[in-house]
């Protein structure tokens, strides 16, 4: 694959894939026990998106649509909306509230989407 | 009416879509004002510097308003009032887990025949909870409902709901606000289109927005003009109604100290003059102003009209209704998505003067907010009891429309946006966020477009070798004075590629990727060769994720490379495939595996496509040739982490530590690696150690938040908002 087509979110989300490997991840697991489908589009929202599932009942980041029956909560961003998330520079209110979130699902499910369920990365 | 009420009254004297207290301007700064009072009962040995002169003046105009206060009011509309604000709280938490379920008990389809029956009986004026209303918010809820599956909203024919000019006004222009909240990934045409089909359902001409400012519209808009004027214009009279709720709120809270606060915080003209700043702002907003930012105004006074129904208190006090109060009186403006303080040198002061005010002390809005609610009320019931007859139309004229549906509505859509039972905190948080997030986007705005941005006050500038004492800043480990010392010498010397380099290294080790590309930037410009810069360049890079420019500036490093350049093909570096890039570099580590950094780059590479333990491997094999470089520990280090060996990656930061102290990095990525293992105590102690170090370290503070929350330490989240180190190193000691 090209360095080009990669997604900002790829990275995280394969820190996410090895940090619920970890012991704070399998506490994480426990502790929100859901699974959610996160849609990234690269420059607009619905066009082209990577669909990853982060299964928060068995520890598992997955590319592709859940299989396992109905995602607790589905939200769909656009990379960078999606970098800035994760990281706790918007909060999904706010996110929500300009667009740059969509969510489908339950609500109390999506209320558990916070930024601190991703693993920070660090810097060289 | 007359004057004297208009400026008294603030939401009293409203009518439907114009004005609440809360997008009345001196209720707005009263309410500030309120707020920061409630400070001072804490605060009294605060010396009173108000002169007496001053106070009395106020008294003389207000006598009046206290006599009314005084007396004991027999009010006999009350019970419709209490109805009026059970109305709203009734409606306002509505619907969080199962919303349509909880929808549709609260608003079960009315039976028509019924609905014919009330309409005839009064024709005039339908009660508060009368059919039609429902027929309406059940149209409004399916227009909403039409958002989810992007299935366009058509338009039903209705019994004829007897919608006054006024209210098919208000209906246009909040649906059409509503609309791009909801269909906000829908293009334009089809919200446009959802609109009118809810528009032409209820018999509403929804053309007269597009078709701009015809007569009749601009007349109304001239008359919100003439009102808004007439509570500015007359400096003594419009205060009245300020003072009159000061005083009121005094004999409540027996709060003394408003005044000295306040000159404190501004002053001592500080009242007056921001007073007649606002009043000549609006003023020359109104005139430079075309039709369409006026319609725009008008919208969002309707908003913060229908906002301001919203009885939670922390709502009612968010930043969020400022906001959109001073966004409907045109101080700030929507262009581009971006939220503007308007280009006016008057409105601009007022507003960042405000925001600064807040940003220095958000402990104010807490404090107002914990005092809010018996305020409101009060406030509320005050102006209805000074303003009986007139306001009971007020209340009637909004029941009318049923604009708590729309609040609610609201609310339901930000609730579906993962909030919970405490929504309306989160709501107004969110948006007090939002705006301190505008405000840093403008600050940030130059650097995200690879502009560097210098600092305000710089002390070494002038002096006569910045570069020199940059770098002896450097050595020594003073990040931040070195970074001052640099700008200067840039300043002086924009061409000097040194001083560029060493400012963009400084960044970097202060934990601030964005100015260090900037810098970075400018120093290649300088000198298009230097491997450290394109290193330094891809290493920045990648930690910001951004994969192609760093594979770009990778490669550029070994193309200029004396020793390996000829490895590179200039054909390749229009298009690069990772593949190629590695497999080169891999074939100079072979060349000469002595050389670290060759191994350094290819730890980067490797980073890159997070192939994690043979980019541990080069930087273990870069760190037996240099031992003593302790970015090289903290790159290895950070790799670790990034692969969650976090336990190994706090012994390579301690090492980088060791080398050098004053490593903001280092202490960050601690934190950082920390709060990753879910040891969020720890992390804090980390995070608040490098913050004290860079202070404008941003992402530090973002993770220092999240950490805060983790530890559920919220008692702290104030002073981390507030960026009050002292109080968090006082409480975090390493």
């Amino acid at each position: 694959m090209s360095a080009n087509q990669e997604l900002k979110s790829d990275a995280l989300m394969e820190q996410m894939k090895q940090h619920l490997a970890s012991d704070a991840g399998k506490q994480l697991t426990k502790k929100i026990n859901l699974v959610y489908q996160i849609n990234i589009a690269p420059k607009k929202l619905g066009f082209n998106e990577a669909v990853y599932t982060v299964d928060l009942k068995k520890g598992e980041v997955t590319i592709g649509p859940y299989e396992g029956g109905k995602p607790d909560a589905t939200f769909s961003f656009k990379d960078d909306d999606f970098v800035k998330v994760a990281l706790g520079k918007m909060n999904p209110q706010i996110a929500f509230m300009r667009g740059a979130m969509k969510i489908k699902g339950s609500l109390s499910a999506a209320q558990k989407f916070t930024p601190d369920i991703f693993p920070k990365p660090s810097k060289m | 009416m007359d004057m004297r009420d208009l400026v008294t009254g603030g939401a009293a004297c409203a009518v439907p879509g114009s004005s609440s207290s809360s997008s009345n301007p001196l209720a707005a700064l009263a309410n500030t004002l309120i707020g920061s009072s409630s400070k001072i009962q804490e605060n009294k040995e605060i010396p009173t510097s108000i002169t007496p002169g001053s106070e009395r003046q106020i008294y003389t105009q207000t006598n009046d308003h206290l006599g009314a206060l005084d007396q004991p009011f027999v009010d006999p509309n009350a019970p419709q009032h209490s109805d009026f604000l059970r109305g709203f709280h009734g409606s306002g938490g509505g619907g969080q887990t199962e919303l349509d379920a909880a929808w549709n008990d609260i608003h079960p389809p009315p039976p028509p025949p019924q609905l014919d029956h009330i309409y005839d009986t009064h024709p005039q004026q339908p009660i508060l909870d009368g059919p039609p209303q429902r027929m309406l918010s059940s149209l409004l809820h399916s227009f909403v409902d039409s958002s989810r599956g992007g299935v366009p909203f058509r338009a039903t024919p209705l019994p004829v709901l007897g919608l006054s000019e006024g209210d098919k006004q208000c209906i246009r222009d909040r649906s059409s606000i509503m609309a791009r909240h909801i269909f906000a990934d829908k293009s334009e045409d089809f919200i446009n289109a959802q609109v009118n089909a809810l528009l032409c359902s209820l018999d509403i001409d929804g053309d007269a927005r597009a078709k701009g400012p015809l007569p009749g519209r601009f007349r109304e808009l001239e008359d919100y003009w003439n009102e808004s004027q007439g509570t500015l214009k007359p400096g003594f009279h419009a205060a009245d109604g300020w003072v009159a709720e000061f005083n009121q709120q005094r004999m409540v809270h027996g709060a003394n100290g408003w005044a000295s606060e306040f000159e404190q915080q501004h002053g001592a003209n500080g009242w007056a003059s921001e007073f007649e700043q606002s009043q000549l702002t609006s003023v020359d907003q109104m005139r430079g102003s075309n039709i369409s930012s006026l319609a725009a105004m008008e919208q969002t006074r309707m908003l913060a009209n229908t906002l301001a129904q919203n009885d939670d208190p922390k709502f009612q006090n968010s930043k969020f209704l400022q906001f959109v109060s001073k966004m409907s009186r045109g101080e700030l403006i929507i262009d581009d998505n971006q939220v503007k303080q308007t280009a006016l040198p008057a409105a601009g002061d007022w507003a960042s003067e405000y925001q600064h005010q807040y940003n220095r002390s958000p402990a104010w809005a807490d404090e107002f907010l914990s005092h809010g609610p018996d305020q409101w009320v009060n406030e509320f019931t005050t102006e209805r009891e000074q303003h009986g007859p007139v306001d009971d139309q007020w209340v009637s004229e909004f029941s009318k429309l049923h604009v708590h549906d729309w609040a609610d509505e609201f609310g339901r859509q930000v609730g579906e946006g993962a909030l919970g039972e405490n929504s309306t905190d989160n709501w107004a948080n969110a948006y007090d966020e939002f705006l301190n997030e505008q405000v840093a986007a403008r600050q940030r705005s130059d650097t995200s477009r690879g502009v560097y941005v210098f600092s305000d006050m710089n002390p070494y500038v002038g002096h006569p070798n910045p570069l020199k004492e940059g770098q002896e800043l450097f050595r020594k480990g003073l990040l931040s004075e070195a970074v001052l010392a640099l700008e200067a010498e840039v300043l002086k010397n924009p061409d000097n590629a040194e001083g560029w380099r060493l400012l963009g290294i400084a960044h970097a080790e202060n934990d601030d990727d964005q100015q260090a590309i900037a810098a970075m930037l400018r120093a290649q410009e300088a000198d298009s060769t230097n491997l450290e810069v394109l290193l330094a360049l891809g290493v920045s890079h990648t930690n910001e994720l951004e994969q192609a420019a760093a594979l770009k500036y990778l490669y550029g490093w070994l193309r200029h490379h004396p020793k390996y350049g000829s490895l590179a093909s200039p054909e390749l570096s229009d298009s690069l495939y990772y593949a190629d890039v590695a497999r080169l570099f891999n074939e100079a580590a072979q060349m000469s595996p002595d050389d670290a950094d060759v191994h350094i780059v290819l730890g980067v590479l490797y980073n890159l496509t997070r192939e994690y333990d043979k980019a541990i491997e080069s930087f273990q094999t870069a760190l037996k040739l240099k031992p003593h470089d302790y970015s090289l520990w903290n790159k290895l280090g950070a790799t670790q982490a990034n692969s969650v060996h976090s336990a190994d990656a706090i012994f390579a930061y301690q090492q980088a530590l060791d080398l050098k102290p004053n490593y903001v990095r280092a202490w960050a990525n601690m934190g950082i690696s920390y709060a990753n293992q879910g040891m969020y105590e720890d992390s804090i102690r980390y995070y608040v150690r490098a913050l004290a170090m860079n202070p404008k370290a941003d992402n530090a503070w973002q993770y220092l938040r999240i950490s805060l929350s983790c530890a559920s330490r919220d008692d702290m989240l104030e002073a981390c908002d507030s960026r009050n180190l002292d109080v968090l190193q006082k409480e975090f000691p390493l």
